[in-house]
């Protein structure tokens, strides 16, 4: 079946899940601290991690494009349903943008006018780390990824239609893409340090970006793996082999060892230079948060690693499913454990500040982030309402990635390489029953 | 490798399309094929061949973990036992520290280890050749080989008639 219908069975139980994301979401803003830190993060966290994989996802198609590559072609639709996700999520980050002009969180350290006077680090930084650039950048870059998710849709869609035996089509696509790769490279990161790496305002890294990165990246194939196996499961995308999974499941694996390379260049520079400034990063979740700290190393690089390094378990639906599920919340444990510690530092900061305790200077601070924090349900590890929360946040995503599915021919039936994904063949000793 | 030549009767195909419906042919007709030479890997091949799958891989990852092993235990010997030297005020056993040294013997030992097991398998050393059929397999032939050492004339007239008719460009004889 090319056509993908969405019915309302799907329907019901994904605005379910939409529905149990609000009322946690709710929930939580009712049991919060008086800065509503834990609805914050949970917002800023889901929002962040979903768009990311919908800006991964068109980074795929951009990249395999460049590439030449040909096996892709029958899970292009869904990727492209999935770059589709950027325009609602540029609308969730509107209301984190509200939040700044209106003081309605207390987030970022940098947006509060009164702490960045008082400190010489910020005030060094204020020229970046200010609202205006924060709303310009958010706006202006997701805008252009939006930009690029529509043309690279329409063209693609219109290539159905009204494809050429010259493959006009194929040929603007493959510009459009081959524009966007250094444009995202540059732009992803430029966001990031805005989105997540200024909630730890005064601490910075250069490898952030391409951590994150790698991050999403990983998200975006378990979560493509998980989609295509539900929708085989369906009766649609029959022409996806297990040869186009084993593959998907390659860039899983690859991708973990990646990423787990990103993090230990990350740590041990900074492990082993040993500057203050630095370090107290790693120094606070190890110290107050060793379940994030630890988990998300086992989460996301030792299981993966050890479950796929196997061949036959990258040919398994069964093995490829756990794996996913493990990988994608790991990576959203992985986003969990960047913005929760330094977003409650801030939040206890302010509180303290708000209640006349200690003084608003930069000692404050580093005493705070050297002191023992207590146990706290949703900042120590994630809760039920976090996971709640998560999975509505999960709902929204695959209710307009389905939806934006249907809107098309699940095969694009007049791409240049449809054959050769037709035929991709990957594995020499082929059992005979795939 | 074994001392006594052997006589062999091979084809050269120029497509392994028409390589892999011969082989078919072989295996419907009981032909005995000594072995098939190809530029590439070709998909589907080997099943039909009746190859099984490669075990270098599991050699592969003992080696690995072969050098994963020596490398973090030899510098916690060192860095514990032997020589104890305190770095930047790090503690002696400084895992982080011990890391990329682990990593990149894993890697030679892994790597090295493959390619002895491999040329070991094989029969390959400094100073061996080994016979080839046709130079042209190596680059854009495609071969089936039969083994007919002691064997009648009308067996070699049966595979060369199989040959001629599963669409060989090339019939030849060799010693090898």
């Amino acid at each position: 079946m090319n056509q993908f219908t969405f019915d309302s069975r799907l329907k019901t139980f994904l605005i379910g899940f939409m529905v149990l994301g609000l009322v946690c979401l709710g929930l939580t803003f009712a049991v919060d601290d008086d800065l509503h830190t834990r609805f914050w993060t949970n917002y800023l966290h889901n929002t962040v991690f979903f768009t990311g994989i919908a800006l991964m996802s068109l980074f795929t198609i951009a990249a395999f494009t460049t590439a030449w590559g040909g096996w892709f072609v029958l899970v292009k639709r869904v990727w492209e349903a999935f770059s589709l996700f950027l325009v609602p999520g540029l609308v969730l980050m509107l209301l984190v943008i509200v939040g700044i002009w209106g003081h309605f969180h207390h987030l970022y350290h940098w947006a509060d006018a009164e702490a960045v006077a008082a400190d010489p680090v910020l005030l060094g930084k204020s020229s970046f780390l200010n609202p205006g650039w924060y709303t310009f950048g958010t706006l202006i870059i997701v805008g252009l990824w939006i930009f690029f998710a529509f043309k690279l849709r329409q063209l693609s869609v219109d290539e159905d239609a009204n494809g050429t035996p010259d493959f006009e089509h194929h040929k603007k696509i493959r510009i459009w893409s081959a524009a966007f790769l250094p444009l995202a490279g540059f732009s992803s990161a430029a966001v990031i340090w805005q989105w997540v790496m200024s909630i730890d305002a005064h601490w910075y890294s250069t490898l952030f970006a391409w951590y994150t990165g790698a991050s999403w990246f990983v998200s975006a194939m378990a979560l493509t793996i998980l989609t295509v196996i539900y929708m085989k499961s369906r009766g649609y995308l029959e022409h996806v082999t297990i040869e186009h999974l084993h593959d998907i499941g390659k860039y899983m694996f690859a991708f973990s060892i990646f990423w787990a390379y990103l993090w230990f260049s990350q740590f041990m520079l900074i492990w082993y230079a040993n500057v203050g400034e630095e370090t107290v990063y790693f120094l606070e979740r190890r110290e107050n948060y060793p379940v994030l700290f630890y988990g998300n190393l086992i989460l996301n690089f030792v299981a993966p690693f050890f479950i796929l390094m196997r061949n036959d378990t990258k040919r398994k639906y069964g093995t490829l499913v756990f794996t996913s599920v493990v990988v994608l919340f790991g990576h959203w444990w992985d986003f969990f454990q960047m913005i929760k510690p330094g977003a409650r530092a801030t939040a206890m900061e302010a509180l303290a500040h708000h209640a006349g305790e200690h003084g608003h200077d930069a000692a404050a601070h580093g005493e705070m982030l050297s002191t023992q924090l207590p146990f706290a349900m949703g900042f120590t590890i994630p809760g039920l309402l976090e996971l709640g929360t998560g999975l509505g946040f999960l709902a929204l995503f695959m209710y307009v990635a389905f939806d934006r599915m249907s809107k098309a021919s699940l095969v694009p039936k007049k791409d240049p390489y449809l054959a050769e994904s037709l035929q991709h063949h990957v594995e020499i000793h082929e059992e005979g029953a795939h | 490798m074994s001392n006594q030549n052997k006589d062999v009767l091979y084809g050269l195909y120029d497509d392994e399309q028409v390589l892999l419906k011969a082989v078919d042919k072989a295996n419907a007709g009981h032909l005995e094929i000594m072995d098939v030479f190809t530029p590439f890997p070709v998909h589907g091949l080997d099943p039909k061949l009746g190859l099984e799958e490669s075990r270098l891989h599991i050699a592969g990852f003992v080696f690995g973990a072969l050098g994963t092993l020596t490398a973090f235990l030899f510098m916690t010997w060192v860095f514990t036992r032997d020589w104890p030297i305190i770095f930047g005020g790090k503690p002696y056993w400084s895992v982080p520290a011990f890391i990329p040294i682990t990593f990149e013997l894993t890697v030679l030992f892994a790597s090295v280890g493959m390619v002895v097991t491999f040329y070991t398998i094989c029969g390959m050393a400094p100073g061996i050749t080994n016979p080839t059929l046709d130079d042209r397999i190596t680059d854009d032939k495609f071969c089936i080989a039969f083994d007919v050492t002691g064997a009648e004339e009308a067996q070699k007239d049966k595979l060369k008639g199989f040959f001629t008719a599963s669409g060989a460009s090339e019939v030849n004889m060799k010693t090898i």
